[in-house]
């Protein structure tokens, strides 16, 4: 039996109906895997900022950004989450999975009704990784802000690769995320093979780190998975050191 | 007619609307010597495909229901049924996907992996169907076989791979290179029936040995025996390869690829070899019946035709001689003569004539064995019934059938129409299981209901060409339902005492909301306070009460009743007293427990060149529909939405004018979901006009 069910019918009162939508939402705020870093508030990027998560391939990169996506979601902000990897199916999975595994304990009347809610400030847009360019993607934008259909706040830009890119195109970003009031949240794939500085960047992410206001770093080590920040971190730090359940992916609490 | 049961390959075609399916399967009864010249699929010689036997399918050059029809490759014999394309009639070709051992997925080369592929290619995975891919319509402008492979690969989660590759494309294609044996394929004479084998193109030979190179790699997953002889750098036998390319391809890991063009009768014959090569048997392929005496325990079958009788009739059709039953024999061998039973109302029917059909003609054989398909004359039953011996109480395993999500008023022109009618519509809903039609009490019309538009205006043109019944038809509605949103207590006294003996029910408990169950019914009555014989009484009152509901009186789901309490009378109570205790009681909680109405939300996903792609998704946006994302593909772009189906009426000539009919989509239902309040208001004001115009 669900928690919020069991509360209404013990005291048979009906104001309490809403209670597990409450409860999910603190068990997201909870979750927040940043603001549990010691970030100053809750969205942690400023207008125009740029943050990124790094990791080896498969520790959870995407798995933490769409936990950061759905606390927005929550806070009715609207999320875009470009995809340079996967389809749209597989993206969707991904917050759908979280979600159910964060809200599994609650009334699933109540949780569907709640998903329904929030998958309003979602919009996933995917690109071919070669087929990818700021022009394109602003003309996306502009395609559903003008008609009143989505303007996000901020963006999750997932599967980016850094060493390629270069830094024009982060810089043309920089500008679109200026000039439509959003922050971009980065996925970087860093490199088994190659040895970090001592700061824990990689040396290929060197020519961009100036342009990022947050850096996040995931590390495996047996079988945990830690959060560890390398950049932006508020001097009054509560935590240092988080962990990602990796059967789940979720933040431990 | 032939008993080596290792040489028969159940084979469906499947694939998006328009790929060339149709073409391909004429193209295979023509080479397979089934028929004797080619017809196009869109009639331009009045004759129009084989496989298209009803008028309307010509006409539209789409096909409708599923054909079947066998043909010998080769010494096998292939029995193939032609599957619809378009997402409307998915339940034909989820049935002819739950009778058959493997597939040809075909793709088109321009086209490559669209919304519908990968709809077909979800019911293959239900079904565990293993598939070969054919890459048709080679020879037109634009063909890239290879762009579609990496589509497989990326789209559909396929660990796709090439077994050939063409010799020119488009307007140049001339045949391909077969990777298998490292020879260059063509195809000449006037139908392309003479295959010319030669060695290949210089210019191809550097490519052909790439792809082969990746082809054994891929297969080498899968034996031993030729990983070993790669290692041994040993020549590597066609059979090996093959033994290896079949054992990926039956545990649906690999998925063989090969190319062509149907319309330009380039390379059928190998896609041929490649069906008889790498698909499997019937005995390879796990069936399950559920063992009815044994609370529905899986069996799972051997494909022994010594054993006793099991078969499932997949199919119905009206013919001239009476109702023609499709069926597949899983156990067991079905003869002339013998005694088979239906499972499903225990009738034993004796079979007649038993026949091989060829589209719309037929061979009559003596015996259906184990693993094959064929059809029976004059048997009464639905689609969907098990056949079994007498003393056998197995049934194959149900097959999904989603529910109608549209509705449609049909009023018959004349009384001759409406004796027609009435004939149509019995046969339409016995065929096809999302087709239903029931008679609305109140307008005294008659409803049909399906899955979509065009689903129900295929039956409405149908019933017009093939029984003469002329109807006009009503707005077609959709299938709003009812459910509420929070616990509400009720408390309900029936009493009457109005002459001649009384009537007294009292019952109390609660009703709330259940999201995985359309009514649940408990008792949690103790020390008799409604006596036991009256509480089925109650669970049927309740029951009642959700036919209508209380509030718009559409359906209502989604609801738990509990009893906890009530009363009874020595004298005055009864089942009828009881029964109207419940529906007062149901009506009283019921708009306290704070009703809303849901809505079917169907997936639309529209494929438009991207320079459209604002306009599509302003289109949809005013729809009510919520767009979950858009996907670039180079030149198209695929946009994902749900939509209201309310919303949905007219879509495609809106669709067509904004995107000069460059934009396509396909609608499948998704989910039900609470319309918002101001729609909610709209649809009450329109039950309550309909109301006045009906009284």
């Amino acid at each position: 039996m669900s928690v919020g069910r069991a509360l209404r019918r013990e005291n048979n009162v009906i104001h309490l109906t809403y209670k597990d939508e409450i409860m999910i939402k603190q068990e997201i705020i909870q979750r927040n895997p940043l603001l549990n870093l010691g970030f100053e508030n809750d969205y942690i990027l400023k207008s125009g900022d740029f943050g990124a998560v790094l990791a080896h391939a498969g520790v959870g990169k995407t798995a933490l950004l769409v936990q950061m996506a759905l606390h927005a979601m929550m806070h009715e902000q609207p999320v875009l989450h470009v995809s340079l990897n996967d389809a749209v199916s597989k993206v969707d999975v991904w917050y759908r999975e979280l979600f159910n595994d964060m809200a599994s304990k609650y009334d699933s009347a109540e949780v569907t009704e709640y998903w329904e809610n929030i998958l309003n400030y979602r919009f996933i847009m995917t690109f071919r990784v070669e087929g990818f360019s700021v022009p394109k993607l602003e003309e996306r934008l502009t395609d559903l802000m003008q008609q009143n259909i989505f303007k996000p706040y901020v963006i999750i830009l997932d599967g980016l690769k850094f060493d390629e890119s270069g830094r024009g195109l982060l810089a043309e970003l920089k500008e679109l995320t200026q000039k439509y009031s959003m922050r971009i949240w980065f996925t970087i794939h860093t490199h088994r093979h190659e040895p970090p500085r001592e700061d824990g960047l990689p040396l290929s992410f060197r020519h961009v780190e100036d342009l990022f206001d947050v850096l996040v770093q995931l590390v495996a080590e047996g079988p945990e998975v830690y959060i560890k920040v390398l950049k932006g971190r508020s001097s009054e730090a509560k935590q240092d050191v988080l962990l990602l359940d990796p059967a789940t992916m979720l933040i431990k609490v | 007619m032939k008993c080596d049961d290792q040489k028969i390959r159940n084979i469906g075609i499947s694939a998006h609307i328009d790929s060339g399916k149709t073409t391909l399967s004429e193209r295979i009864l023509f080479y397979t010597k089934r028929i004797h010249a080619i017809h196009d699929v869109k009639g331009k010689d009045g004759v129009g495909a084989t496989m298209d036997s009803m008028d309307l399918e010509k006409e539209r050059g789409i096909t409708i229901a599923s054909a079947a029809t066998y043909c010998e490759w080769k010494g096998y014999e292939i029995n193939i049924i032609d599957t619809p394309g378009h997402v409307d009639f998915t339940i034909e070709v989820e049935r002819s996907l739950r009778v058959l051992d493997g597939a040809i997925l075909v793709l088109c080369s321009v086209g490559g992996v669209q919304s519908q592929s990968i709809t077909v290619d979800h019911q293959m995975k239900r079904y565990k169907v293993p598939c070969i891919a054919f890459i048709n319509k080679c020879d037109r402008s634009g063909a890239n076989p290879f762009r579609v492979i990496g589509q497989l690969k990326s789209k559909l989660g396929h660990n796709a791979v090439a077994m050939q590759i063409p010799i020119g494309l488009e307007t140049d294609l001339q045949g391909v290179v077969d990777l298998v044996t490292m020879k260059a394929m063509y195809f000449d004479g006037d139908n392309g029936e003479d295959v010319r084998m030669e060695e290949i193109p210089q210019h191809l030979l550097a490519e052909a040995r790439t792809r082969r190179e990746e082809l054994i790699d891929a297969a080498s997953m899968f034996s031993d025996e030729l990983t070993e002889t790669i290692l041994e750098e040993k020549e590597i036998p066609a059979e090996l390869l093959y033994t290896a390319i079949r054992r990926g391809t039956l545990k649906r890991e690999l998925t063989p690829v090969y190319m062509g063009s149907a319309y330009k009768n380039k390379a059928i014959q190998p896609l041929l070899d490649g069906v008889t090569l790498l698909l499997p048997a019937p005995s390879e392929v796990e069936n399950v019946a559920l063992d009815m005496n044994n609370n529905e325990e899986p069996v799972v079958l051997s494909c022994d035709s010594e054993k006793p009788i099991i078969a499932l009739a997949f199919k119905l059709e009206d013919g001239q001689y009476g109702q023609l039953t499709y069926i597949r024999a899983y156990e067991g061998t079905v003869e002339k003569g013998c005694t088979i039973v239906n499972v499903r109302n225990g009738k034993k029917i004796k079979v007649g004539r038993v026949v091989r059909m060829h589209a719309d003609q037929m061979e009559d054989v003596d015996q259906l064995r184990a693993g094959y398909i064929g059809a029976l004359f004059g048997i009464e039953c639905s689609s969907g019934d098990t056949f079994v011996s007498p003393g056998i109480n197995m049934t194959m395993t149900s097959m999904y059938v989603p529910k109608p999500v549209i509705s449609l008023a049909i009023v018959p022109k004349d009384n001759k129409s409406q004796m027609a009618m009435s004939k149509a519509l019995n046969r339409f809903s016995k065929e096809d299981p999302t087709f239903k039609t029931y008679v609305d009490h109140e307008t005294n019309e008659t409803i049909i209901e399906g899955m979509g538009e065009l689903h129900l205006d295929i039956y409405v043109e149908r019933m017009k060409r093939e029984y003469n019944a002329e109807v006009t038809t009503g707005n077609p509605r959709v299938a709003y339902r009812e459910t509420i949103t929070q616990r509400a207590d009720f408390n309900y006294t029936h009493k009457k005492q109005t002459g001649g003996s009384g009537q007294f029910g009292r019952v109390a408990g609660y009703i709330e909301p259940i999201n995985d169950a359309e009514f649940v019914f408990e008792n949690e009555v103790f020390g008799g306070a409604i006596p036991t014989q009256y509480i089925a009484a109650c669970e049927k009152g309740f029951r009642q009460s959700m036919a209508k509901g209380p509030k718009l009186e559409f359906p209502v789901t989604g609801v738990k009743v509990v009893i906890n309490d009530g009363a009874s009378h020595a004298v005055d109570s009864s089942d009828m007293a009881f029964q109207a205790a419940a529906r007062g009681a149901f009506k009283e909680a019921y708009l306290r427990a704070k009703p809303v109405i849901h809505e079917p939300i169907m997936k639309v996903v529209v494929e438009t060149p991207t320079e459209f792609q604002g306009s599509v998704m302003g289109l949809l946006n005013q729809r009510r529909g919520m767009i979950i994302g858009s996907q670039d593909e180079g030149v198209m772009c695929v946009i994902e939405s749900q939509v209201p189906l309310a919303e949905m009426f007219g879509f495609s000539t809106v669709l067509r004018s904004s995107t000069q009919g460059k934009a396509q989509f396909t609608m499948e239902f998704a989910l039900y979901r609470q319309v918002p309040q101001s729609i909610a208001e709209k649809i009450a004001l329109e039950v309550a006009q309909n109301k006045k115009t009906a009284a």
